[in-house]
């Protein structure tokens, strides 16, 4: 969805062909490294987005060939963009992979909750090894747009280590407690509603 | 060869049943030219570490090698030397003289080591202009940042070319930005001028900066990580480059 709708902006800023639309992209987010879409993508979406009537061919560029059909956004198109704009971006925190195995760590057999911590602390560090690299190639007189993109991630990150700080100092006190259990349901089918 | 070495590096203060074990039977490698962070709770050790590593006070029990020579056998005008020539120090405040120069408080230890002023002035110069204070040679502290007084501070400590730089909490004192120019610079130290650079910190961020993180724990090694090779050579090639300098 994100990627449709930026194609869609991109549009809305101007019109473009398909492989302008690529590199377009790319160089929004500061390269492949940091988000990486296929050619391929960009021209299927172009395709939907025209069957919904979203944009339509403005032309083909001058060099001529089919990857060239240059598109404009339609008044559809930029009503599409605007509710996007209108709504908020969240993203679910609490569908957590490491904390899914921080549980089972803590119940299964030769389980190490601590040497999980501390794996998953090292990742986190290496990956803020990366990201500190990174932004400091970044010019910030000319590419101010890729600090802030860095400096997201930096964030998290650092948000990340300190959740996990705070789960290896509770953690004797989190393995002295059992890990949630689901409900207990009556056996059998749910019995009739009788008050109907 | 390793730079640094420290083996069942032990550290108890006072005795009896107010002993409190700071350090207990630490084994760490370093290698020429790595930028390692220590982190850990506070109170976990890590200043304690640095001082042992740096001459500053003696172990209980086990021995720290600065290139392969223990600092135990060393008599104590020789370990002044060592210390003068070898190591750099640098801590959470800046320790500068108030009313001596940039460049006085830069050339002090060469002159305290016997150098000629204007050959001590000479080196200092070289040394605050790559810490980026070229235009910054007469201030004295009072008229710098913090961030630069800190790089004054670098600058003191790199002066004697020593092959190890301790740094103790070096950000502590500064806002996040001049931390992180600090961090950058001490990367530098260590990519660029080939120094073995061992940073105290409690900062993630600033962490981030070096090759290896040592995780200290009620005075023990629970993790040692390395976060990349970038800027790492081998031990040949950074003692080539460093005789290159000298
Ligand atoms: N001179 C001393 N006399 C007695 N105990 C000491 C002395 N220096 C340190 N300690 C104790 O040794 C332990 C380790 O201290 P150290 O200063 O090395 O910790 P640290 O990791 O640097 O902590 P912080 O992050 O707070 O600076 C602590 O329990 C401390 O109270
Ligand atoms: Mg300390």
């Amino acid at each position: 969805m994100s990627v449709r709708n930026a194609i869609l902006g991109l549009l809305a800023h101007r019109p473009r062909h398909g492989y302008e639309l690529h590199d377009a992209f790319e160089a929004m987010v500061g390269g492949e490294q940091n988000w990486d879409i296929k050619p391929a993508q960009v021209y299927s979406t172009l395709n939907r987005l025209e069957q919904s009537g979203l944009v339509v061919e403005d032309g083909v560029a001058q060099d001529g060939g089919p990857e060239k059909r240059i598109y404009m956004v339609t008044d559809a198109g930029l009503a599409e963009l605007r509710q996007w704009f209108n709504e908020p971006s969240l993203s679910d925190r609490r569908r957590d992979e490491f904390f899914l195995k921080l549980m089972l760590s803590l119940v299964v057999a030769d389980g190490d909750p601590r040497r999980l911590i501390y794996t998953q602390r090292a990742g986190l560090y290496r990956e803020l090894h990366a990201l500190t690299a990174q932004r400091s190639q970044v010019n910030p007189a000319s590419q101010l747009a890729y600090i802030l993109l860095l400096d997201q991630a930096i964030m998290h990150l650092e948000a990340d280590l300190r959740w996990l700080e705070m789960v290896e100092a509770r953690l004797d006190e989190i393995s002295r407690q059992p890990i949630p259990e689901p409900a207990e349901r009556p056996r059998g089918r749910p019995p009739m509603d009788g008050n109907r | 060869m390793s730079i640094v070495k420290t083996e069942q590096l032990t550290k108890v203060y006072g005795q009896g049943a107010t002993a409190v074990t700071a350090l207990n039977r630490i084994n760490m490698t370093i290698q020429p030219g790595e930028f390692v962070a220590v982190m850990g709770p506070s109170g976990c050790g890590k200043s304690t570490l640095l001082h042992l590593v740096g001459g500053l006070d003696q172990p209980t029990s086990g021995q720290v090698l600065l290139d392969d020579r223990s600092l135990s056998g060393l008599k104590d005008d020789d370990l002044t030397t060592l210390r003068r020539r070898q190591i750099g120090f640098v801590f959470q405040f800046f320790n500068l003289i108030p009313v001596l120069t940039a460049v006085e408080n830069t050339a002090l230890p060469l002159i305290l080591d016997g150098m000629k002023q204007a050959d001590a002035h000479n080196q200092a110069e070289v040394w605050l202009t790559r810490m980026g204070l070229g235009d910054r040679l007469s201030h004295r502290p009072d008229e710098l940042s913090g961030g630069q007084q800190q790089r004054v501070a670098i600058a003191r400590a790199l002066v004697a070319e020593p092959t190890l730089l301790l740094a103790d909490e070096p950000t502590g004192n500064l806002d996040s930005r001049a931390a992180d120019e600090i961090a950058a610079l001490l990367r530098q130290i260590s990519h660029e001028w080939h120094r073995t650079v061992l940073m105290v910190t409690h900062d993630p961020r600033i962490a981030a900066h070096a090759n290896r993180i040592v995780f200290l724990k009620d005075g023990t090694i629970v993790d040692d990580t390395r976060l990349s090779d970038d800027g790492q050579y081998e031990e040949r090639v950074v003692r080539e480059k460093m005789a290159v300098m000298a």
